[in-house]
């Protein structure tokens, strides 16, 4: 129900503000809550200094870093700082909570208007007494007492609860409703318009009850299988244009990759399938909203609290500045929860029944309502010399993007191509997005590219990587790993995601007939790590959640119940050793969302190892 | 609708369940206890466990007359005024969390495990936690502060 042009419009304007210096911040100190419209802002409230911003923490460590680097400058404590986050009527607008933009981006911004408010410039590295020390999460408390409180948590006295009626296919629309005997229950409200109809009562068994009242007819479409849908992908694809004025750039290309493709001596085509899978955060999403007059609050637990507050002007009719959301703490997020849907529901119902109303949605109703991650349809074409030094390389993505395209290595003539097609369900952003897919086809593809010229993995990749950084990385990668000497069935992926160098080193066996994960090893260079601490559990977190993607999610049409889809748990938890390349001096990059880019081209490479046969289609075991 | 009698960390309780109402709406709506989440309806997450007489059990999938009578211990009722619990203190000692939403199902069911079982061994501990998802995959670190937690125990 939200706009995609939206999403698109904002995400062009938050990406040019960036790149044309905006990152500034602007201080009121000593005086709080002064409007200004640039990016974050501090205020001294008190003992307290209070730093603004529109970014959110679900579990990645955001409130601590931003309380650090304001301490750091500050030359207070930690604790000294209080740090609002995702309430568009207090926080300046500065971005989404995506693309790991919080550590380069609003830290280093952070740091220049604090330091530049006391007339000096940020502290160098080498003085910093906050900053690069792993201070632990501020939450922790709250997190381990049960009193943290989250999106769902959140009441509002006097709130009805709201139910949404539902197709019984995911293309269903509606085509006629009978809802009088549900109209007719007291104190329960129905909305039937625009092809919409929503329940509103006093508990959620009674909305439940009016809503089984309502005879709705639905347009009847069966549920096809994604591979189904993707199978015209090819004819209907959008050729990509070299677009430099955003994130992602669909085109990066350099030299003639066709004359060098037609020049080489040995050419390799191979084509790479990722399904789409469900972020399934254990919190289902859900909002309450308040109209007072023409005046909206929605209170939800969202990653772009800006973006939702779009969104929702947009469906209900109004302008943004009557909009105010307040974001809360969600239950993880993963990319999942970035658009409105759940509060444009809430505030449609609290509309027509006058009174606040709460929506949240089932897990069912996460598994079908929600995007999911994009399926992705890859093929590689390289052509290499007789010695098997790549020249050529083209890399096409069908439907997921372009994230991760640009490939780490120094291929001379090279065209990197995010061809647009329709998507088969809603599908949407999510950790890393297609980076994922990106990296599973190219370290696939090299990995074979090896094993035709009988290389070792790692030197065949040493010889076409320039950054002495990702160099290291491997390098010292293969020292810790036991590399060559290691077991049978070894395989290593690296890659340089948002400015940061990895690797992950994978080592499978055949137990009881079936492959197993032996142990994995992740070395990674971040830059400087500005929290050791909370920097190693995001590593981990995000290999482990890579697991699932690479071992076992496919998110289907049927997908309902998280019984039926299966994420990590304990037992698939191989034994993990982490290194990390601490670069004091280096400008940090984010992590979030790199870790879990390397994990399915890794083990995929190590089961190639292992057995001689080569997956190409994710997920690896399912 | 049927009222009932139990003990709510510690403190006799008398509340109405709506029929068919399960224990972790009892709790969270009725007491206001928010610490048990809500996760997958269905018993398969482990987000909303809380001991009764003792048992971790999945509140999502407990009937509320089936606590009838009896000792229900949330997150709410295991620190002693400022004193955590020591699995509580050993999460926080290991930063055993990210998002945290499953950190007090996970803390009532190594308690449950603990109580059991003083001195697990770490696939003891896998085994005790497999119904629990942290989808944010600090499983390590829970692992490592469940460990803690017992040696603390050892000590104590």
């Amino acid at each position: 129900m939200a706009d995609s042009n939206l999403l698109r419009d904002y995400k062009r304007r938050e990406f040019l503000r960036l790149l044309n210096g905006g990152t500034a911040v602007a201080l009121t100190l000593p005086v709080a809550g002064a409007q200004a419209a640039v990016p974050a802002r501090l205020a001294r409230v008190g003992e307290l200094y209070e730093l603004y911003t529109g970014k959110i923490d679900m579990g990645q460590g955001a409130r601590t870093l931003l309380a650090q680097a304001a301490a750091e400058e500050l030359g207070v404590p930690v604790s000294a700082i209080r740090v609002v986050m995702g309430d568009t009527a207090r926080v300046p607008d500065d971005g989404g909570t995506w693309a790991s933009l919080t550590t380069p981006q609003t830290v280093p911004a952070v740091r220049e208007a604090v330091a530049r408010a006391h007339g000096g410039t940020p502290r160098v590295p080498a003085d910093w007494k906050v900053l690069g020390q792993s201070v632990p999460n501020v939450l922790g408390r709250a997190i381990v007492t049960g009193g943290q409180e989250y999106a769902g948590d959140y009441r509002h006295e006097g709130a009805l609860a709201g139910v949404v009626l539902r197709p019984p296919g995911l293309h269903g629309r509606l085509e006629s409703a009978d809802v009088e005997a549900a109209k007719k229950l007291a104190g329960v409200t129905v909305v039937n318009q625009d092809g919409w109809i929503g329940v509103a009562a006093a508990t959620v068994r009674e909305a439940r009850r009016a809503a089984n009242l309502i005879r709705a007819q639905w347009t009847q479409e069966p549920d096809r299988p994604v591979e189904e849908l993707a199978r015209p992908w090819k004819q209907q694809a959008i050729a990509p244009v070299e677009d430099n004025q955003t994130r992602y750039p669909p085109l990066v290309r350099q030299g003639d990759v066709e004359g060098a493709l037609g020049r080489a001596a040995r050419r390799q085509s191979t084509t790479y399938w990722t399904p789409m899978i469900a972020h399934t955060a254990l919190e289902t999403r859900s909002a309450t909203a308040e109209w007072r007059g023409d005046r909206l609050t929605v209170h939800c637990g969202k990653q772009a609290p800006f973006l939702v507050r779009s969104e929702v002007a947009k469906a209900l009719g109004i302008a943004e500045e009557q909009v105010h959301i307040v974001s809360l703490m969600p239950g993880g997020g993963f990319g999942g929860k970035q658009r409105a849907d759940v509060e444009i529901e809430a505030a449609r119902l609290a509309r027509a029944a006058g009174r606040a109303v709460r929506v949240e949605w089932s897990r069912e109703e996460e598994f079908r309502w929600a995007y999911a991650r994009p399926a992705a349809l890859m093929e590689i074409e390289s052509g290499a010399d007789e010695q098997g030094r790549i020249q050529a390389w083209r890399h096409r993505n069908y439907n997921a993007g372009a994230p991760g395209l640009p490939p780490p290595y120094a291929f001379r003539d090279q065209s990197n191509e995010a061809w647009r097609t329709p998507a088969p369900y809603r599908q949407g952003s999510y950790r890393a997005l297609a980076s994922t897919a990106n990296n599973f086809a190219r370290e696939s593809h090299m990995d074979e590219r090896a094993a035709e010229f009988k290389r070792d993995p790692i030197d065949y990749r040493l010889e076409h990587i320039d950054d002495a950084r990702l160099r290291e990385v491997l390098e010292r990668g293969a020292k810790r790993f036991g590399w060559p000497g290691a077991g049978k069935g070894c395989g290593v992926a690296c890659t340089i995601e948002k400015d940061g160098r990895l690797a992950i080193f994978a080592e499978t066996a055949m137990e009881g007939g079936k492959p197993r994960i032996v142990r994995m090893l992740m070395v990674a260079d971040f830059g400087a790590a500005l929290n050791p601490g909370n920097l190693r559990n995001q590593m981990m977190g995000g290999l482990i959640q890579g697991l699932g993607g690479a071992l076992f999610e496919e998110w289907t049409p049927a997908t309902r119940s998280l019984r039926a889809y299966r994420v990590p748990r304990f037992s698939d938890v191989p034994p993990i050793e982490l290194h990390l390349i601490d670069r004091r001096e280096t400008r940090s990059a984010g992590a979030g969302e790199a870790p879990i880019v390397l994990v399915a081209p890794a083990i995929a490479n190590a089961l190639f190892a292992l057995t001689g046969e080569r997956r190409r289609r994710l997920p690896l075991m399912g | 609708m049927a009222a009932i009698e139990l003990t709510v960390n510690g403190r006799r309780q008398r509340t109405d369940v709506p029929t068919g109402a399960m224990l972790l709406e009892v709790l969270r709506e009725g007491f206001k206890l928010t610490g048990a989440k809500p996760g997958c309806g269905e018993g398969a997450c482990g987000a909303c466990t809380v001991l009764l007489d003792g048992r971790a059990v999945k509140a999502c999938i407990t009937p509320a007359l089936s606590a009838r009578g009896k000792q229900v211990v949330t997150i709410e009722g295991l620190a002693r005024g400022n004193a955590l619990h020591r699995v509580q203190q050993a999460f926080l000692d290991a930063e055993a969390y990210q998002c945290g939403y499953c950190t007090p199902g996970m803390i009532m069911g190594a308690v449950a495990l603990l109580d059991k079982n003083p001195q697990p061994s770490e696939a003891a501990v896998r085994q005790a936690l497999e119904g629990h998802i942290c989808r944010c995959g600090t499983y390590p670190r829970i692992v490592e502060a469940v460990r803690m937690a017992a040696r603390e125990t050892r000590r104590g």
